[in-house]
């Protein structure tokens, strides 16, 4: 497992980072996410009802896309089908190399501890943790020592501006704090696709500029491909590009 | 921090809810270590008896006499040092009507050979062996009624209907713990003097307890002894003390057996507390759950988490029981029994494998009642877990 790396950047300069973001083009890499023919359907009872349709979508390693759309539009089932967290009803997902529609659930597990940074609306901090043993969560996994599990989290926090909030309490944060531990639980294992669900939905404007700010940095900085599900336009301003969903299919 | 370790964190999640079922499981530990040493306190009697002591009675049962004449073929055996008889009084002390103690008429002459363990000053005990309406009483008996050497005190008796004078002419002591030191004995000259010229009562003997020199050879001898008897018109069973103790606690046995079911049912019913608890508990971290599945925790060990939090709780009320029990059961109400119900307490102490079973019970319970939420907690699909709310 390759050590997180701490970016150039400090949050002053990730404000520099954040007006030249608009002026991004998407990388032009390799395709990092694969999604062919993807269909998902749920049942009610006995009732189909067709969430995604046939669904084709690449996006390019170290890419930062914004997923929009009303809702039931299928954003978030794209998303979750995307981080592993649900299988297709009928396509392929290819992720990082890994065809997840052939993996196991346990396997899917693992990869997904290996793979993906998971980024929540409200953040789903464990609320007897404190900052730094929040984001240890995801090391635990590991085989790693706990001094250098610790390390690690340490690291995570400092490059999300948290390094005087480590013995922090959740409830002794701000919401934007929060999420910025959040987003510190979601890189610690330096994973190669962070998805985010609605990041800023809970959060002020103020608080919500400052996680954008960071996901850019992240982006920039770490490489990190980043997709995220959003309501906001300003948001989405913010990724490099915006794909909407609407009744299931990409428009 | 480790995965068990976040799981015994969350222990402390809601402080008033774990305080409340912890206290519910301590609660639950001192009725199960209290009832627990109730069964043993009243077994340790039997458990303590000497070796060396032979006990013989009628064959049919406990409360049908023996001939006095027993006793000589009884003394007789080969192995048999020495014999005393004894029968059952049953008196009550009119003024202290609900007063419960032992009383017994014995065979004055063997008696101290036979009981060794019972100490009086020699004086009292000369004095009690000359005086045919002597009684000897337990120091802890005369603590309680407020009974001194000299005091001239009247039983009523039960089975042996009237009233009986006595006089205090010795307080004893015992040189074991397991003795009970609240029984009061006098004279059987006196007790069978007393009874009409004739009867049916008169020149019965209510058991025999023999020394015997071997204790190994307790068993051989018994049988020796029923050996003889059996083609007597009144038969005989003989036995170890222990065992003879034991007989007369199976009269006992469906107290004992009730109060052993009732300390299994506290447990039982811990367990479901404990399990309401942790069932509430997991349902609350479902979202967390959701989460931890999410980025890469397998469903074992959700469940892992579950177990250990519900174990924590159970570990935390068993230790805390555990410790209220030994001031409450051991120190305060077991002091009083002793002192106050010493016929049927001689010593009442919570054994050491009472307090491992009530500790071990409480983990055993807690595993168990974390199956369940464990169980269902594991199998949350990630997304139902990231959706649900509250």
């Amino acid at each position: 497992m390759s050590e997180l790396p701490i970016p150039s950047s400090s949050p002053d300069s990730a404000a520099r980072a954040s007006e030249v973001a608009d002026h991004l083009l998407p990388s032009a890499g390799p395709a990092l996410i694969q999604v062919r023919g993807v269909g998902k359907t749920y049942f009610r009872g006995k009732e189909p009802t067709a969430v995604l349709k046939n669904l084709d979508l690449q996006v390019p390693q170290g890419a930062f896309e914004a997923l929009m759309g009303p809702s039931g539009s299928g954003k978030s089932t794209l998303l979750n089908l995307i981080a592993g967290l649900d299988r297709p009803s009928t396509g392929s997902i290819v992720v990082a190399g890994a065809d997840l529609t052939h993996l196991s659930d346990s396997a899917l597990a693992k990869w997904r501890a290996r793979t993906i940074g998971f980024i929540f609306q409200t953040y789903n901090l464990m609320p007897v943790l404190t900052a730094q043993e929040n984001v240890e969560l995801p090391l635990l996994l590991t085989n790693l020592p706990a001094k250098e599990r610790r390390r690690r989290a340490q690291t995570a926090l400092r490059v999300v501006g948290l390094a005087d909030r480590m013995s922090h309490y959740p409830r002794q944060l701000s919401g934007g704090q929060e999420q910025r531990v959040a987003i510190a639980r979601a890189i610690v294992n330096d994973p190669m696709l962070l998805v985010a669900d609605e990041p800023t939905g809970d959060l002020d404007r103020q608080s919500a500029d400052e996680i954008l700010t960071l996901l850019l940095t992240l982006n920039r900085d770490l490489k990190k491909t980043i997709i995220m599900v959003t309501h906001d336009p300003a948001a989405a301003a913010r990724a490099s590009r915006t794909r909407r969903l609407d009744k299931g299919a990409l428009i | 921090m480790n995965l068990v370790g976040v799981s015994v964190k969350n222990v402390g999640r809601n402080k008033l809810r774990t305080l409340l079922t912890v206290l519910g499981i301590a609660v639950a530990v001192v009725a199960f270590v209290l009832l627990r040493t109730v069964l043993t306190a009243w077994t340790v009697g039997a458990d303590f008896a000497a070796k060396d002591r032979i006990g013989t009675r009628n064959k049919v049962t406990f409360i049908m006499p023996l001939p006095k004449r027993y006793l000589e073929t009884i003394r007789n055996v080969p192995g048999v040092t020495d014999a005393c008889y004894a029968n059952w009084f049953g008196g009550k002390d009119p003024n202290h009507e609900r007063e419960f103690f032992a009383s017994m008429a014995v065979q004055t002459q063997t008696f101290f050979s036979v009981f060794d363990e019972i100490i009086v000053a020699p004086a009292d005990k000369e004095r009690w062996l000359g005086d045919r309406k002597g009684a000897l009483v337990g120091d802890v008996l005369a603590r309680k009624l407020g009974w001194k050497v000299g005091d001239k005190i009247t039983l009523t008796g039960s089975i042996y209907p009237g009233d009986w004078q006595f006089q205090i002419d010795g307080i004893y002591g015992a040189t074991r713990k397991v003795v009970d030191r609240s029984t009061f004995f006098f004279h059987w000259d006196y007790l069978n003097e007393s009874l009409p010229d004739g009867g049916r009562q008169r020149d019965q003997i209510g058991w025999v307890t023999s020394r015997i020199k071997d204790p190994s050879r307790a068993a051989d001898i018994s049988q020796a002894i029923d050996k003889i008897f059996d083609d007597q018109e009144i038969q005989t069973l003989s036995m170890s003390e222990r065992a003879m103790n034991l007989s007369f606690l199976g009269m006992l046995s469906t107290v004992l057996k009730a109060i052993d079911v009732i300390s299994l049912v506290i447990l039982a019913i811990m367990m479901l507390i404990l399990g309401n608890t942790i069932a509430m508990g997991a349902r609350e971290r479902t979202r967390e759950f959701g989460v931890m599945r999410a980025i890469g925790f397998l469903p074992h060990h959700i469940a892992i988490s579950v177990l250990a939090e519900s174990l924590a709780v159970g570990a935390l009320g068993g230790c805390l029981g555990l410790l209220l029990a030994y001031p409450l059961v051991q120190g305060g109400m077991g002091r009083w029994l002793e002192e106050n119900m010493g016929s049927f307490f001689p010593y009442f102490r919570i054994a050491e494998t009472t307090a491992l079973a009530a500790v071990g019970l409480a983990l055993l319970l807690a595993l168990i009642a974390g199956i369940l939420p464990a169980y269902r907690a594991s199998r949350l699909h990630v997304i139902e877990a990231l959706r649900r709310v509250g």
